[in-house]
This record gives structure tokens, C-alpha cells and sequence, in this order.
């Protein structure tokens, strides 16, 4: 009942007449950002960070969650009509979702997705509702040594385990890392990497290297090498589902919730182990005339499923990032570091210490839900017009609101030559298949871990056994080493199988 | 199936290896040359470590190890994108989305608008030099995308008003609304 009634006063802080309209610009300010190429929302986050040196805390944790939000939804609108799925969330719902539009069904794909969406972001806010106090009580007995192993976990699992190439993810989380090195030391104070510019003093703000990496490596990349790549746009058609598309749907939806939620508590991150995950049950469950529509005419499970679990996973991803401070994303880790502009350090001792805030934060997302299936379904026609706006224009001016976000921050323009400097480092990254996760993870969660680390390290009174000698932090450290070697054994073990089974093909 | 699985520092799904000799010997050589940047990176890095005071306190730790930690894991990073580069190109690389070559013109153009925003936004002000920006970026990409139009003075003309109608009402939300300090050609607030 404590959680009720804690929630009815979060809710009460929430529907605020000023707080609900910072929730719909935020939600509708995502929607936007999701449906247009270019922007994320983590960079969106990012451009808006400056308004935290003037809007009150909790305003601005229900707008930037509302972006946040607002951005799944959108994201799967472009996925859906263009050729060209936005970001990584969305890929899944591309791939059946675009065979849908072209086959006409595009209005059918939308709306599965939207109150798949919904669904999910529902049941999944309910999840953290109930579960995220008893990880805050249970994260209070954590010690240094175990929040190091935890954030050790969180760069393995960003760096090595999601992405393609172990190496490209290590360099970098590590050049992440580097970043985050820069500027004065927070427990000695020792200048690092400062190289006697007073600017570098206060270290490389995440704003210059989210807003850098995404917006501003984006426009330079698709100046430099999507010039002539031609979109071709499905046609809406009417938003609806028949009964036969809602029989389908819905049990999808529940499955990929059930999927995408424990994806999104544990501090591993990512969407695309869920969605795909999601995506190949769907299609091994669906039989006879549905499964024939995978990947010909585009099957509606195919959308559902996914949809639902990426927003299941992206909603429960706040548990990590409310009660331990591990952000496993680079949203989560863009509003780290909002919630750090403020003072605010996120992690077990948030609930007690500002309960109004994560109240209002949860109750918002109830809300947000409900405004984003407002928004989206019966408003989607106006959304797609957003993809009419011609790409050069849309590119640039993508970097006049980049300005604004590293400008505005600390008022420097020796920030602004940086910010192009990280752009450069973004396309590069992009052009030789880097990870960007990694980087942002690393430089925002690095310090917080580096201080961990020494902190623990003090604990053992020097002795680095500090880590083997607890037993939470010891099971910690075994899951990292599994995490690592698990899946290269079982990649052996399948090249050895395949081995053995080639010379019977042959 | 043969070089990328057997990588020990590779791992991901089991998504269909590169043709071989998709990557041909001018991406070979950049490959390299981003090895050796993260090398170089290393090397810096270690450089500047030497700078970073060691006192320990009571933990056994530093404010020097981590940086010290980066830059030998990075040179070991180095080290295998270098050997990958040379043993047939990087392992499970997606082959980057758009054109295989650069438009470089349209790169000077887009960073001549970055780099002059960033020089010029405390004397021109906020709007000012935002449009600026945004007229050489837009140049630049409408000349990526091959428009004809892109160099005609109309063109110009049209992308002027609309980088002001961006900027400017951007530069009021934010300083009126938000109260954020943004630079300005005079002191009014407006301009």
C-alpha cells in the first residue's frame, strides 16, 4: 500500500496543469524527433540540456522522459513508411513492417505498433512501479566494491557483448573512457589531460559529445556520402485493424513485453537482443498462412511483437538508471546526465531522498503513454508530413539547434569548435562500424566507476582482494566473466558442429 | 566462413561474413590508418599520464591509473584492429550506409559552416551566424543531393529567410523563454 500511496501522490505532483503540458511538448517534441531522420533522442535530450540551469527538476525529468518516450513511438512511424529504418530500436519493425506498408497494409502496421507500444510501456511502467523500490532497498547494503562490478558489467555487456566486434566496442568504450578522464579529478583534484586549457578544467560536457557524435556527425555524414540516396515513401492508408490483425496482435504483444521487460532491468542494455529475440518467436510460433507472410506480404505479429518488446525494454531500462545510477543506453546516459546538472546523483538513495521527484517521474509515464496512443493513432497523418520536410533543409538545420546545445551549456565557442571535432570523430566511427553506445556509457558512467573503484580499493586498505573477498561482488564479477566467455564458447562450439556437418553436405 | 570466426575478439550473431574481397586495398589502407590513429591515441595518452600525479592516499589507487588503464587497453586495441586490417579487414563490418567515396565539397561546405559559427558567433551574434551556418551547410548538402539550383541566387535568397526563421525564433524561446545566456549582435534581447 506504501507504493500506492506514494504513487497517488506522484500522480498528484504529475497532472500539475504546468507539469501535463511539459509532459505533452515533451511526448509531442519526441514523436517529432522519431519520426524525423537525423535526430534521435538522445540527442534531442542532449540539445535541451541547458534549459536545466532555469526549469525546476522535476519539470524537466517528465519532459526529457516524455522525449524519451515520445521517440519509440515515432521511430517505428519511419520505420514503417521509409526504406530507411532510423535508429537500431526500430530496425526489427522495419524489416516486416515496410513489407506490410508496400503491400498496403501500412495503416495496420502503425496502429499495432502504437498500441503495442502502449501495451507494453503500460505493463512495463507497472513493472517498475512495483520493483524499483525493492531494488533501491536492496542496492542501500551495495558497497563500492559491488557498484564497481556492476558498472564493470554495464561497459562489458555496452562494449563486448552487444555489438558486432568485440574490439571496435572495446576501443570505443575505452576512447569513452579517455573522455570522460578529462579535467580535474573528483577525489584529488589533479588536473588530467587538461593540456593548460582553463576550458578543460570542467571536463568535456556530455552534451558536446552526444550532441557531436549524433547531430552534428549525421549532417556531416549524410553531406559526404548520402547525397544521392533517394527515399521512397509507402502510402498511410487508413489506420485500422481488422479482427483478424487484433487476434494476431495481441498475443505478440504480450509475449514481446514479456520478452523486452527483464532485458530492460538487467544493467545490460539495448534493445536489439529483445526486439530480435522477439521478432524469431513470433515467426517460429506463427504457422500456416501467417507464417508464409513473413518477409512476402509482411506479417502483423512480426511488428507487434518487437514493438512491444523495445518499449518494454526501454521502460523497464529506467530501473537500472533510478536505483543504481546505470544508465545502459545512450538516452539513459544523456539523462544521467541531467539528473547530475542538478546535483542529483540517481541510485538507491534517490527514492528516499527525493521520492516527489521519482513519484512524479513514474506517474508521468502512465500519463505519457496515454498521451503518446492520443497522439499517435489518430494523429498520425499529420506526424508523416514531418517526413515531407526536404532532407538538406531538415540536415541543416539540425546544427542551429546543436548550437543552442553547445553553446548554451557553458557559453564557450571554444565548445563549439570541439563539437566539430567530435562530429568528425563520429563519422569516422560510423564509416568503420564503431559503436557510439559505448562512448557515451563510458565517458558518463567511467568517472562514476573510476571512484567506485578507488573508493573500494581504500576499503581493502589498498589490497585489490577487496573485490574477491565479498561475496556480492565476487558472484558480480563471475557474471561479467560469463558474459564474456559464454558466448564465444557457444560460437565454437556451433563453428565445430557446422564443421563436422559440412563434409555430409559435401 | 573462414576469417571472421576464427577472430578470438570477435563476437555478435551469426550474420553471414563480408564476400571476401569486398574491402578492397584503399579501405585496407584506411582501415590501417584508423589502427594506427587508436595507437597514436594510446601513445598520447600514456604521454600525458606521465603528468598525472600518483598520491595514493589511503587506497592503493591513484588519479593516474585510470588513465594509465586507458591507454594500455587502447594500445592493445590498436594492436588488433591493426592485425585485423592486415589479415584481411575488419572482422563482422557492416559496409557503411550511402556513396563508397566522400563528397568533399560538400564536406568543406557543411564544415565551413560549422567552423565560421563557432568563430563569429560572439561578434555576429546568435541569429546572425546561426544563418550563416545554416546557408552553407544547406549549400552544401542541396549540392551533395546534385540540385541544379543549389547555386542560383534565388536559392541563396530562399535559404537565407529560412535559416532567420529558424535562428531567430530559436534564439528568442531559449534567452526570452529559458532565460539561457545566448550571444547577441546588440543588447536588446532581440537580435
Amino acid at each position: 500500500m506504501e507504493i500506492f500511496d506514494a504513487l497517488l501522490a506522484g500522480f498528484a505532483t504529475a497532472a500539475t496543469p504546468a507539469n501535463l503540458l511539459w509532459a505533452l511538448v515533451g511526448c509531442a517534441l519526441g514523436t517529432a524527433v522519431g519520426v524525423l531522420p537525423g535526430i534521435g533522442p538522445a540527442v534531442a535530450v542532449a540539445m535541451l540540456l541547458p534549459i536545466t540551469a532555469k526549469v525546476e527538476v522535476t519539470a524537466s525529468m517528465i519532459f526529457f522522459a516524455g522525449i524519451y518516450y515520445g521517440a519509440m513511438y515515432g521511430g517505428s512511424t519511419t520505420s514503417i513508411l521509409l526504406n530507411t529504418p532510423g535508429e537500431t530500436a526500430s530496425m526489427v519493425t522495419a524489416m516486416e513492417g515496410n513489407k506490410m506498408a508496400k503491400s498496403g497494409r501500412a495503416g495496420a502496421a502503425l496502429a499495432t505498433a502504437a498500441i503495442g507500444s502502449f501495451i507494453a510501456g503500460t505493463i512495463a511502467t507497472v513493472v517498475v512501479t512495483l520493483f524499483a523500490p525493492y531494488v533501491a532497498d536492496f542496492a542501500v547494503k551495495l558497497g563500492p566494491p559491488e557498484y564497481f562490478m556492476l558498472m564493470v558489467l554495464a561497459f562489458t555487456t555496452v562494449s563486448a557483448v552487444l555489438g558486432k566486434s568485440t574490439v571496435r566496442g572495446m576501443t570505443a568504450l575505452f576512447v569513452g573512457l579517455a573522455l570522460g578522464c578529462i579535467g580535474m579529478d573528483q577525489i584529488s583534484g589533479a588536473a588530467r589531460y587538461t593540456l593548460g586549457q582553463p576550458e578543460l578544467l570542467d571536463g568535456i560536457d556530455i552534451v558536446l559529445v552526444a550532441v557531436g557524435l549524433f547531430a552534428v556527425a549525421e549532417v556531416l555524414h549524410a553531406a559526404m556520402y548520402e547525397g544521392k540516396v533517394i527515399d521512397t515513401q509507402n502510402r498511410l492508408g487508413r489506420v485500422h485493424m481488422t479482427k483478424r490483425d487484433w487476434k494476431r496482435s495481441v498475443p505478440a504483444w504480450i509475449r514481446g513485453t514479456l520478452i523486452g521487460t527483464p532485458f530492460g532491468c538487467i544493467p545490460a542494455g539495448g534493445t536489439e537482443i529483445p526486439t530480435f529475440l522477439s521478432y524469431a518467436t513470433e515467426k517460429k510460433l506463427a504457422k500456416g498462412e501467417d507464417h508464409a507472410e513473413f518477409g512476402t506480404k509482411g506479417a502483423i505479429e512480426g511488428v507487434a511483437g518487437p514493438e512491444a518488446a523495445n518499449n518494454a525494454t526501454v521502460t523497464a531500462a529506467l530501473i537500472p538508471l533510478l536505483t543504481l545510477g546505470i544508465p545502459t543506453s545512450n538516452t539513459t546516459a544523456v539523462l544521467l546526465g541531467a539528473f547530475q546538472n542538478y546535483g542529483i546523483n540517481p541510485g538507491p538513495q534517490l527514492f528516499t531522498t527525493s521520492a516527489t521527484l521519482v513519484w512524479a517521474l513514474i506517474a508521468s509515464l502512465y500519463i505519457g503513454n496515454i498521451m503518446l496512443l492520443v497522439l499517435n493513432l489518430p494523429m498520425v497523418s499529420l506526424w508523416v508530413k514531418l517526413l515531407k520536410v526536404p532532407k538538406p533543409q531538415l540536415y541543416a538545420g539540425i546544427l542551429i539547434f546543436a548550437t543552442v546545445g553547445a553553446y548554451g551549456m557553458r557559453q564557450s565557442t571554444f565548445d563549439l569548435f570541439l563539437l566539430y571535432g567530435i562530429g568528425l570523430l563520429g563519422v569516422l566511427m560510423r564509416r568503420f562500424d564503431f559503436p557510439t553506445a559505448p562512448v557515451v556509457v563510458g565517458m558518463i558512467l567511467g568517472p562514476l566507476a573510476e571512484a567506485q573503484m578507488r573508493n573500494a580499493i581504500s576499503i581493502g586498505e589498498g589490497s585489490w582482494m577487496v573485490f574477491l573477498q565479498r561475496p556480492m561482488s565476487v558472484t558480480l564479477l563471475a557474471i561479467v566473466l560469463a558474459v564474456l566467455i559464454v558466448p564465444r564458447v557457444m560460437k565454437t562450439m556451433a563453428r565445430r558442429k557446422l564443421q563436422r556437418l559440412q563434409p555430409l553436405d559435401a | 566462413m573462414t576469417e571472421p570466426l576464427n577472430s578470438p575478439l570477435t563476437a555478435g550473431d551469426a550474420s553471414p561474413p563480408p564476400p571476401p574481397g569486398a574491402a578492397g586495398v584503399p579501405a585496407t589502407r584506411m582501415q590501417v590508418a584508423v589502427g594506427a590513429g587508436v595507437l597514436v591515441t594510446a601513445a598520447c595518452l600514456a604521454w600525458g599520464a606521465l603528468d598525472i600525479p600518483s598520491n595514493s592516499g589511503y587506497g592503493g589507487v591513484g588519479p593516474n591509473f585510470l588513465p594509465w588503464l586507458v591507454s594500455a587497453v587502447l594500445a592493445v586495441c590498436g594492436i588488433f584492429l591493426l592485425w585485423e586490417a592486415l589479415s584481411g579487414g575488419y572482422r563482422e563490418l557492416d559496409a557503411a550506409t550511402g556513396a563508397e567515396r566522400a563528397d568533399k565539397g560538400a564536406f568543406v561546405w557543411v564544415s565551413a559552416g560549422l567552423l565560421l559559427n563557432a568563430a563569429l558567433i560572439t561578434t555576429l551574434g546568435f541569429i546572425l551566424s546561426c544563418t550563416l551556418c545554416y546557408m552553407l551547410a544547406v549549400q552544401g548538402l542541396r549540392r551533395a543531393a546534385g540540385q541544379p539550383a543549389a547555386g542560383q541566387v534565388r536559392t541563396w535568397i530562399t535559404d537565407l529567410v529560412t535559416g532567420l526563421l529558424i535562428s531567430a525564433p530559436v534564439f528568442w524561446a531559449f534567452t526570452q523563454f529559458l532565460a539561457i545566456n545566448l550571444p547577441g549582435l546588440t543588447n536588446t534581447g532581440w537580435l
